[in-house]
């Protein structure tokens, strides 16, 4: 049974910077998460580590109770997000798409892709191009893609999902200007 | 970010922005893009007797890719092949004074002009 007043050492335990987001919240590192669990585990042990507990303790304890918080924030807001979820399990099978460095970066997608990428936008320069149709096609396009990425995490496949998580965020980008193109 | 005055020079007046005719045997097409960013380039060439004669882009990126991508169709042009493919990105990042996070942008300038000399000499063998 716990003091009514507990030592603020005591309670927190110390600070890991080298736990993954998923055994940050205690969960296990997979696609698949429930919602509800990750939000309980995230407040759960926001709570437990939350700096205000720690007002009067030391600076050490102070500043790892900061680290422990902003720690848990960053987890719970990539786990919690079905695109940065799928890109950090893509990181944690080592391949970090934030990178442009050809061992260990983002893939580079087929020849093919690119070009469309290209004759897609000359098509909107040329005219004629039903933009809110277009923005609807690429909106599929970016879902299909994060549904490629989780078949490909669900069965091991790092490589297959890392491609499609690069396609995604080539089409990510060509709907934020299809966006700028409408208004 | 603080962009420098060449690149904001690119940027807002852009050389050679276009497209050469893909099918054109004497036209080399290179297309190139940055996975983590999303940006894609279109650089092409025309060449005769290995000269450069004309040069033209297309990028779909940030002001840092637009005006690498600029700067290397105004470099190229009344270059030989041999020389145009000896452009190294640090070059064009020294040249718009790049800021380390947007290297990247002047690599994909760098790969860009390679991949239109490899399209034509591929072309050219027929």
């Amino acid at each position: 049974m716990a003091a009514e007043n507990p030592s603020p050492s005591e309670a927190l335990p110390p600070f890991d910077p080298d736990l993954d987001h998923f055994a940050r919240l205690g969960l296990r590192p997979g696609y698949a998460v429930d919602r509800d669990a990750v939000e309980a585990a995230y407040l759960e042990r926001s709570k437990v580590v939350h700096p205000d507990r720690f007002a009067t303790a030391g600076s050490g304890t102070r500043r790892a109770a900061l680290e422990h918080s902003s720690a848990l924030n960053e987890a719970y807001r990539v786990v919690r997000d079905r695109v940065l979820r799928a890109e950090y399990l893509v990181k944690l099978g080592g391949t970090d798409l934030d990178s442009s460095d050809p061992e260990g970066g983002a893939p580079k997608p087929e020849q093919a892709f690119l070009i469309d990428m290209i004759e897609r936008r000359d098509a909107i320069d040329e005219g004629g191009v039903d933009l809110d149709d277009l923005r609807d096609s690429v909106e599929d396009e970016l879902e299909a893609a994060l549904a490629s990425a989780v078949a490909g995490l669900d069965a091991g496949d790092h490589a297959s999902a890392a491609a499609a998580l690069v396609r995604r965020r080539y089409l990510d980008r060509f709907l934020a200007e299809i966006d700028d193109a409408i208004g | 970010m603080a962009y420098s005055d060449k690149v904001i020079d690119h940027y807002e007046n852009p050389r050679n922005v276009g497209s050469l005719d893909k099918s054109d045997e004497a036209v080399g097409t290179g297309i190139v893009g940055a996975p983590a960013c999303g940006d894609v380039m279109k650089l092409q060439i025309k060449v005769e007797d290995d000269v450069i004669t004309e040069a033209k882009f297309k990028t779909y990126g940030c002001g840092s890719a637009i005006a690498s991508s600029s700067l290397v169709t105004e470099w190229v042009k009344g270059m030989k092949i041999d020389e145009a493919e000896q452009i190294k990105n640090s070059q064009i990042a020294e040249e718009l004074s790049l800021p380390p996070v947007k290297i990247h942008c002047s690599v994909l300038a760098e790969d860009a002009i390679k991949a239109a000399i490899a399209d034509y000499r591929d072309k050219k063998k027929g």
